[in-house]
């Protein structure tokens, strides 16, 4: 068995005697580091706990067949450290969401440093694989999010992680401002995977993720493995997305389990008022399809997201 | 003075979120403005300002000096500011990037669009922005290169420097880019230092506003010049960083002309107690803006300064 390096890549000091600081668990070929290197990266949302633990999966694999290594695979279960330590989404003291402040600057605040610092480390990557839990009110499957315009180099690659739905999306200015954008504008090929739901972790999830991790290692060439046998994502080309937005505040009660098929008409769940007694509202589905998104936290405003199904035309 | 409700939004279990505008004067008699106050709930200088232009409009309206139409709106997220947050309680989404807004979107995105919807059709806009960091400012018009921006309604505030800058991708969903779109020439007033109350700034930024309500003929009253406005664009700002964390001692005010070679600030090992670094001017200029909580981070902008080139 062989231990990946350890590394400290990035390090500022607090004001206090401490040091904010990213980590990589750095795995390299017997024959020693190579160019070609992939970098798997969690925890830019310090709230966002489900890609820590595939880092610990793909680590625990990595140490028990060190042989397999064809190339640099670096490790960065936790890129908000602070926040990841703290339950605390943002980047403390700042309250700036990380993801909106690619790619950094050297001349800026923590937060863009800090960005830039993860930029610099992980400049030269062929691949990146950024993963995120939902926010802890939605619950997902496990999905890769992609903007229109990466769709021709991206898609293919999403396929090979064994995930349950591929979205392309349309660009949008602010989305320019994360990790992705960076590091795809730099040639990093960068998929953002989302699944589960925040502050918590679902083991099959790690799992599913962890065996598409380690089938696209062994097809772009990463890892001296056969490829494994991975589900094929639906693709949201071929069909289209509702959104579920609650109509009035209240608490919402699922009446259905999150990942189901469902069709137009049926109950998605309940508004329910707990001082009068009242149910306020039924969110009822809009189209057939599958509940991809449900929504995880109960109190809802006006407004509150509670649930996406996505149908397939026609 | 007409009290008007911009939007009730009702919450589970608190009271409802009522954002209050302001009306005065007629649009019939000349040009509009609105002005918005916190978005933040940290704006607490925003509000200040707002709220006390209220009270001076009113008078003024009784005076009959009021010859267009000004809404002002002091508070937009009086949720958090009645919980010493920042941002939107629940989900921490920032108000101020959910523009345009989006009526049938998440309860942030439709709050934004409500507010929107409220401040079409005015001629002239001003944001009252805090800051986005642990910094102070001198009070300073922020206006971004969208291809709508109004310079001219800029340097009627007559406030001492107009920082013109292109606009980052976050902007793009803010309010000022969006009302510019919509063919309100809008501008932000950035002053103060979030959490408190600054009172030199607020009167500044309070004279610049009644200046341009009176240059653009929304008031009928005789004001003062202001500045002749220095426009600033970003290569103007040297920036200085904090070569070290610790406890941080400004020893100059923001506003503070300065010579190159002139200490600025120190800072001491938090712990130690140990004099770790000097922060020198490497340039002359005006101290415009500068980190204003006690303890520092590595590399944080301590001080900036505007030069002239």
């Amino acid at each position: 068995m062989s231990m990946g390096v350890i590394e400290e890549v990035f390090s500022i000091d607090l004001p206090v005697g401490e040091q904010f600081r990213i980590q990589r668990c750095r795995y390299i070929p017997k024959s020693g580091e190579t160019l070609k290197r992939i970098s798997i990266v969690s925890g830019i949302h310090g709230d966002e706990l489900e890609g820590q633990y595939v880092c610990f999966l793909l680590g625990e694999w990595l140490r028990a067949n060190s042989e397999k290594i064809k190339a640099t695979i670096d490790i960065y279960p936790a890129i908000n450290s602070l926040g990841i330590d703290s339950i605390t989404r943002s980047v403390p003291f700042y309250d700036v969401d990380l993801n909106r402040i690619f790619p950094g600057s050297k001349n800026d605040f923590l937060p863009a440093q800090i960005a830039d610092g993860v930029v610099n480390a992980m400049k030269g990557s062929e691949i990146a694989i950024d993963i995120h839990s939902s926010n802890i009110f939605l619950r997902e499957i496990p999905q890769v999010r992609i903007a229109k315009s990466q769709a021709k180099t991206l898609v293919p690659l999403a396929n090979k992680l064994n995930i349950d739905f591929v979205w392309i999306h349309d660009a949008v200015t602010v989305l320019e401002s994360t990790f992705a954008h960076a590091m795809n504008t730099l040639g990093t090929k960068t998929l953002v995977v989302e699944m589960g739901v925040g502050m918590r972790l679902g083991k099959a999830y790690g799992h599913q993720l962890l065996d598409g991790i380690l089938n696209l290692m062994a097809e772009e060439g990463f890892l001296d493995i056969a490829p494994l046998d991975v589900r094929m994502p639906i693709q949201s080309e071929i069909g289209e997305v509702a959104y579920l937005n609650a109509s009035c505040p209240g608490l919402f009660v699922p009446a259905i389990e999150h990942c189901q098929m469902i069709q137009k008409g049926d109950i998605v769940g309940q508004i329910v008022d707990p001082l009068s007694g009242v149910t306020l509202d039924e969110v009822i589905a809009p189209i057939g399809g599958i509940l991809f998104t449900l929504r995880a936290y109960p109190i809802v405003y006006e407004g509150s997201l509670v649930g996406r199904i996505f149908g397939e035309n026609g | 003075m007409k009290r008007i409700e911009i939007l009730n939004f009702k919450s589970p279990n608190r009271a409802p979120l009522i954002v209050e505008g302001f009306l005065f004067g007629e649009e019939s008699k000349g040009p509009s403005l609105a002005i918005v106050g916190a978005m933040s709930g940290d704006h607490i200088n925003q509000l200040y300002v707002a709220s006390h232009l209220v009270e001076y409009l009113r008078q003024k309206e009784e005076e009959g000096k009021i010859s267009g139409k000004i809404l002002v709106i002091p508070a937009v997220n009086t949720y958090a500011l009645n919980m010493g947050q920042t941002f939107w309680p629940l989900d921490k989404t920032d108000i101020n990037m959910m523009f345009p807004g989006y009526a049938q979107g998440e309860t942030t995105q439709r709050i934004a669009a409500k507010l929107f919807e409220s401040l079409q059709g005015y001629d002239y806009g001003v944001i009252l922005e805090g800051r986005r960091d642990q910094g102070m400012c001198l009070p300073y018009v922020k206006i971004i290169k969208s291809d709508y921006e109004d310079m001219e309604s800029a340097r009627d505030l007559g406030m001492r420097f107009i920082h013109y800058r292109p606009y980052s991708p976050i902007e793009t969903v803010m309010l000022q880019y969006n009302w510019q779109l919509w063919g309100t020439k809008a501008l932000s007033v950035v002053f103060g230092k979030n959490g408190v109350i600054d009172h030199n700034a607020s009167s500044e930024v309070q004279g610049a506003l009644v200046r341009l309500m009176s240059k653009r003929g929304i008031l009928d009253l005789p004001v003062f010049d202001g500045f002749q406005s220095n426009i600033i664009q970003p290569e103007n700002i040297t920036i200085l960083k904090a070569s070290y964390a610790g406890i941080f001692d400004s020893l100059l005010p923001c506003g503070s002309a300065i010579e190159k070679g002139d200490i600025l600030g120190r800072i001491t090992d938090a712990l130690s107690g140990k004099k770790l670094e000097k922060i020198i001017a490497p340039v002359g200029g005006v101290l415009t803006c500068q980190y204003s909580y006690p303890l520092i981070f590595q590399n944080s902008i301590a001080f900036r300064i505007a030069s002239v080139e």
